[in-house]
């Protein structure tokens, strides 16, 4: 039997998702619902509808975990909840089934950041990874460059100044006519392009900050004057753009902060060009390295779950009285 | 039978526990938008104050509104957990019946009116029966200028009651034979919400959590606009 079962819950943007983990590394379950079909109609995440469908998934995600996971609520050690960084009206949803869920079942309750948790999503795949590690965090809203020097202690070395690279990729995606969401959509197309197109690089030897805001009106200012450019080599020149950026400053990182690897985390983890390129760049230089399954990249309860129990063993539970905070901060 | 009476569909969230005996504790609070943050720790307050074990609970009813959105579903969210968490069914009572339910000893037509922001209101109006009141028109969005025309053109006695008629009051104030509950009653109460619940139950009028669904009476945002999927230029 799995001892330390920690149920988790997700619900800061547009996924609704229950994970049941042991010791913060065993997954019994996570269960994943998307509300992608029903926010593609309108090229983005709509705030109301996200709220609405979390409260009707909520009860059934849970309860999904729970059987997958072959488990009683009994068996269970702490509830967690996302409280933040996220969409106000969904985090509320989460945070106020993990409460009751506690209170019900007389089990303590801890409150994550949902950033932390995608730093945790390596460690539920490999536990074992050696500290100090930089952390690539890229999503559709972060970018963020990590130096974790040991568990739950972060310095942030540099992180967008406009647009997240996520964000950037939608933005071009809906520019190209291509459907929400816009990452998978270009990383599909870029398979079959040429990198013909050299995009600038913004900021690429100016410190650990991004700005993907220029490259992104580069790109759209490109179509505009080149409109007979095949999509594909427009796709595959600007994922090159943008991953060539985060691995020059993710390279960088490693090297100046004498870490022993390099990890990545968030949405934009699940992107091929590069997971790759940050496979084949520690494989190059001799470094540890992880990459994890693209289920654990995206939104998902399970790095929810990882990073909880690390917390709740150094800090133990939060007050019932803890409320959502759509702008936590990783360093708080 | 225990039930566990949640409402927060307005600036108020509160809750009560009771059943055959009445309501055995209530709480209620209303500063600053905290319905998530407070409402998980006054639920453990009343049940002390009740003297209940939470696994004793036999129905959670909830406020299922019209209300104010984010509010809503916190109540919403965390009866439908708890109802799940302790494998017992679920009672949803409308927010505009939860006011009514206070003036039901009135003759005249009773005018449920919640502030619905942006300038608008949410509706409902009640009847006494034998035995309490009834619901005449359907919960609807409208405005207080719609309202008010409306009972002018009826013209019969009414009585109005809840936060929206408050708010609107100058809408109504100068209408003949309309006149306003006392302000001490323009919010649910989840003690009316376990009485109202309790008659409920013991017809066995039960829903699952899976079927709860909140009364939002407005399309989200996006579709209310009309706004179209969107395309490149």
């Amino acid at each position: 039997m799995t001892k330390n079962l920690v149920l988790a819950i997700e619900t800061s943007c547009d996924e609704t998702a229950a994970a049941v983990v042991g010791e913060g590394k065993h997954v019994l379950s996570s269960v994943v619902s998307s509300q992608v079909d029903i926010h593609a109609r309108y090229g983005g995440v709509v705030p109301e509808v996200a709220s609405r469908a979390h409260v009707d998934l909520i009860a059934p995600v849970i309860a999904q975990a729970l059987i997958e996971a072959g488990i009683d609520q009994s068996d269970l050690d702490l509830v967690a909840a996302t409280r933040g960084p996220g969409l106000i009206g969904s985090l509320l949803v989460g945070v106020s089934a993990a409460k009751s869920l506690a209170l019900v079942w007389k089990k303590p309750f801890i409150g994550v950041n949902h950033l932390e948790a995608h730093l945790y999503s390596c460690f539920l795949e490999e536990p074992d990874l050696e500290l100090p590690l930089v952390v690539l965090l890229v999503s559709g809203g972060h970018t963020m460059l990590v130096a974790m020097d040991d568990h739950l202690s972060y310095r942030i070395l540099g992180q967008t100044l406009d647009d997240a690279a996520g964000e950037a990729y939608d933005k071009v995606a809906r520019y190209l006519g291509l459907s929400y969401p816009g990452g998978p959509a270009i990383d599909q197309l870029a398979a079959s392009g040429e990198s013909k197109i050299d995009f600038p690089r913004p900021m690429l030897n100016e410190g650990y900050n991004f700005s993907f805001s220029g490259l992104k009106t580069s790109v759209i200012n490109y179509v505009r004057k080149h409109p007979e450019t095949p999509i594909e080599d427009i796709a595959t020149s600007f994922q090159e753009a943008v991953v060539d950026v985060l691995i020059t400053k993710a390279k960088k990182a490693v090297i100046e902060t004498n870490a022993k690897g390099l990890c990545i985390g968030g949405g934009v983890a699940a992107n091929s060009l590069l997971r790759e390129e940050v496979l084949d760049t520690c494989l190059k230089e001799g470094w540890q390295s992880f990459v994890p399954s693209r289920l654990y990249c995206t939104d998902n309860a399970a790095m929810v779950a990882a990073a909880a129990w690390r917390r709740y063993n150094q800090d133990g539970p939060s007050s019932l009285f803890t409320g959502a905070d759509p702008n936590l901060q990783l360093l708080e | 039978m225990l039930i566990l009476g949640i409402e927060s569909s307005t600036s108020q969230v509160g809750c009560a526990i009771g059943g055959h005996e009445g309501v055995l504790a209530s709480a209620h609070s209303s500063r600053g938008k905290r319905h998530a943050e407070n409402l998980t720790p006054q639920i453990d307050f009343v049940r002390q104050q009740a003297r209940v074990e939470l696994d004793e609970i036999s129905v959670v009813a909830v406020d299922i509104g019209p209300g104010l959105y984010t509010g809503l579903r916190v109540g919403v969210t965390a009866a439908i957990s708890i109802a799940f968490g302790l494998g017992v069914p679920m009672i949803g009572v409308s927010s505009l019946d939860l006011i009514a339910y206070p003036v039901r000893h009135c003759q005249k037509l009773i005018a449920a009116v919640i502030d619905a922001r942006r300038g608008e209101i949410f509706y409902s109006s009640y009847r006494q029966v034998p035995g309490g009141i009834q619901r005449v028109t359907d919960p609807i969005v409208s405005s207080p200028e719609d309202l008010s025309a409306e009972l002018q053109a009826q013209g019969t006695e009414t009585l109005m009651v809840g936060d929206g008629a408050l708010r609107y009051a100058d809408h109504f104030d100068n209408l003949r034979g309309v006149e306003s509950a006392e302000p001490g009653l323009a919010y649910p109460s989840a003690s009316s919400l376990v009485q109202l619940a309790h008659a409920k139950a013991l017809r066995e009028d039960f829903v699952n959590p899976s079927e709860l669904k909140p009364l939002y009476l407005r399309k989200p945002d996006a579709l209310e606009i009309n706004m179209q999927p969107r395309r490149a230029q």
